[in-house]
């Protein structure tokens, strides 16, 4: 079924291939009311892209955001669709890097390099989406992991909270935090499935490389994520997977005392905290280190937005990436919880005023890593090397291959598979 | 009394037109979803295409690379496995459930239902539904194996030996209701005087069975044998929600191959390659199971 629905959709493709030339990008000297098609996901669930929106529409009362909401999971097949059919929607958002490299790549994207260099030094995560000098979306948002805990439950245990942790004291510490068993057991920690867990923590914190092909600098932090499986401090793997453990429901529950997870989760925290879905005692700390090092090294990702080459109201488009990536935007976004690619004094105080924010120094340490390095480094090997290393991962966290073996196979697969 | 040719021809055109305008409407949805993109795809097979830049002549490139690629070969091996699990244990299962509810007893609509039912269920539930029954630790299935006594019961979709095993005990128990309805009115379509006959004769049970029942559903075991051959070479939806492929490769299928060397990679001409493989390996084997029933009829 699925077959035929993809065929069918190369075959639209392939036609609506033809009558395109016609459609030109719009012209910019278009003046009165503006309607900007902006493509979000899960609007609903996301509320910084109406935040935005009502922002922008504030500081630029003659233009109208219209989003065009698309379903996260379906989000990149989707927008390349639409590109590939010519799609006229204005701003397309960037959900991962990837996806950017793959639109800039095919050409889809306009040159915002004159904005970029504008704003070069303001904006974290920019150096990601240099393309040979050239950018082609500006970041809004930056992502950076920190490590959540619920303070009731390390004060329950007696324990200290989670500052200037290593990994082996993570370790320790998840295995004083494990109490009772069954239905009603609290976890230590909860790693989630995803393999940045183990691989962009290792990677940004020995500085090795996830597209080199050689990946022995994964081992320590292998044996940290199953010596917390071995030891009952963690849902393991395999139950997580098959269960489809949500770690939101894990942390809000009061279910595991430590969770590492990307910024994003703080907002997630806040409104459900309002909403009155949770009433978790939380607080955020850096990450966890390597033994024998200094400074907080953690790592992260940028979500940008990009104008379409062939955007109808090209000028206005431009004017709402630029907003969304200033202060403004910044403040605006911060004022939910969102962290901001514009960093400034400013909005980082802002961002510990917001109501249901924990405001001790060690949060506010968390907040301020010494180094946020990509989660992923980017380039057109970087979906295929992705696969493979996602699928050992699994064998290695099912215990269906001992550490060494999958990395072996990691290192063999990406040699004879990647080009 | 002989009518003119002409007129003869005429009206031979005019129900020949009738015939087409009743198939037109599926026709052209047919050829417009199906067709032509199943045209495009062969024709992509030997091109470089991004889905948005003009494609690129690559002649066998695609085809070179594809006998080259251990992925897709993996892909190629598990779909066989699944199928070669799911094509006779579903039949079997299905005539099984349609000998039973093939007679006369009180309640026997309800059974027939309850047998139905997984396959009206959306896939995605019933994937979801099972991953959870077969959860290593906490798992139904698992604690169910325990009382009876098995020390070390698999690790299902978290092991790469019993994850296939998994997904095909899933596909068969959502898929042998609605191939039981097909064998059920496979058997009451066979007269009924056969089996008389056979009794008189002195036929047991089992003789009646392969020497009526079996003959008797001939057709129908052919429609679903192939119908079956072609669902398991599709297999996606059931595979994407329960194991994603996993645990590592353990159940990568050719369909999901396919859907991220295009949707996820964007290399649409290598992914309309296997798509051609694919189209070409259901055909040699509907071919095949044709030829065998051709031969068993004469």
């Amino acid at each position: 079924m699925i077959r035929r629905k993809m065929l069918a959709a190369v075959g639209l493709a392939m036609a609506a291939l033809l009558p395109l030339t016609a459609c030109g990008s719009g012209d910019d000297t278009e003046s009165g009311p503006v309607e900007l098609t902006v493509a979000v996901w899960s609007l609903a669930s996301t509320p910084e892209f109406q935040t935005l929106f009502d922002a922008f529409h504030k500081a630029n009362p003659d233009i109208t955001v219209k989003p065009v909401d698309i379903l996260a999971a379906d989000y990149p097949t989707k927008v390349t669709t639409m590109l590939a059919g010519g799609d006229t929607t204005d701003v397309i958002t960037m959900k991962t890097l990837a996806d950017y490299v793959r639109f800039s790549g095919r050409g889809q994207l306009q040159d915002l390099t004159a904005s970029a260099t504008a704003q070069a030094g303001k904006l974290a995560g920019l150096d990601a989406y240099n393309q040979g000098g050239k950018y082609f979306a500006l970041p809004y948002r930056q992502d950076f992991w920190v490590l959540y805990y619920n303070k009731k439950l390390f004060d329950a245990a007696k324990q200290p909270y989670p500052e200037n942790l290593t990994w082996d004291q993570y370790v320790e510490l998840a295995k004083k935090l494990t109490s009772g068993s069954g239905e009603t057991k609290v976890y230590g920690a909860y790693q989630h499935v995803w393999r940045s867990v183990v691989h962009a923590i290792a990677a940004a914190q020995t500085g090795g490389d996830q597209l080199g092909g050689d990946y022995k600098f994964l081992a320590d932090q292998y044996r940290t994520a199953l010596a917390l499986q071995d030891a009952g401090a963690t849902l393991d793997y395999g139950t997580a997977v098959t269960q489809k453990t949500g770690y939101a429901s894990m942390f809000e529950s009061g279910k595991a005392a430590m969770v590492p997870m990307g910024s994003w989760f703080i907002a997630k925290i806040l409104a459900d905290k309002k909403a009155g879905t949770t009433d978790v005692d939380w607080g955020i700390a850096p990450m966890p280190q390597r033994t024998g090092t200094t400074g907080v090294t953690t790592f992260g990702a940028p979500t940008a937005f990009a104008v379409n080459k062939k955007a109808k109201h090209s000028a206005a488009a431009q004017k709402f990436v630029e907003f969304a990536s200033s202060l403004e935007g910044a403040k605006a976004i911060t004022g939910i919880g969102v962290v901001p690619a514009f960093s400034s004094d400013e909005i980082r105080a802002q961002y510990f005023t917001l109501p249901g924010m924990p405001t001790d120094d060690l949060s506010k340490k968390a907040f301020a890593p010494d180094k946020v390095n990509p989660e992923m480094p980017v380039s057109d090997k970087t979906a295929k090397v992705d696969t493979i290393l996602a699928e050992e991962h699994q064998l290695i966290m099912t215990k269906e291959k001992a550490i060494d073996d999958g990395i072996k196979e990691m290192e063999t697969r990406v040699k004879n598979e990647v080009n | 009394m002989a009518h003119p040719p002409t007129a003869r021809s005429r009206r031979g055109l005019r129900t020949t037109l009738i015939g087409w305008s009743f198939i037109l409407p599926n026709f052209l949805g047919f050829a417009l979803l199906t067709l032509v993109p199943m045209l495009a795809a062969f024709v992509l097979s030997f091109m470089d295409w991004d889905s948005y830049n003009p494609p690129e002549w690559v002649g066998l490139k695609n085809l070179e690379r594809l006998l080259d690629d251990e992925s897709t070969k993996v892909a190629l091996r598990n779909t066989a496995l699944y199928a070669l699990g799911h094509v006779p244990l579903t039949a079997l299962a299905a005539l099984a459930l349609a000998l039973l509810l093939n007679r006369r007893m009180a309640g026997v609509g309800f059974f027939r239902a309850a047998a139905f039912f997984p396959y009206v269920t959306s896939m995605v539930a019933v994937a979801v539904v099972w991953n959870m029954l077969f959860n290593p630790s906490f798992g139904p299935v698992n604690q169910f194996l325990h009382l009876l006594g098995v020390e070390n019961p698999p690790g299902w979709t978290t092991s790469t030996d019993w994850a296939m095993p998994a997904v095909v005990l899933t596909s068969v128990w959502r898929d042998m209701g609605y191939y039981m309805v097909l064998f059920l009115a496979g058997l009451q379509a066979i007269p009924q005087e056969h089996y008389e006959a056979a009794r008189v004769d002195g036929a047991g049970p089992w003789q009646r069975f392969r020497a009526v029942t079996l003959p008797g559903l001939r057709p129908v075991t052919f429609l679903v044998l192939i119908l079956l051959t072609v669902q398991s070479f599709k297999v996606f939806d059931l595979i994407v929600v329960m194991t994603d492929g996993g645990p590592g490769r353990a159940t990568l299928v050719l369909s999901q191959q396919i859907y991220r060397q295009g949707i996820i990679e964007g290399e649409f001409g290598y992914a309309s390659a296997i798509s051609l493989v694919l189209f070409l390996l259901v055909l040699v084997l509907t071919l095949i199971q044709f030829w065998f029933n051709n031969r068993g009829e004469r």
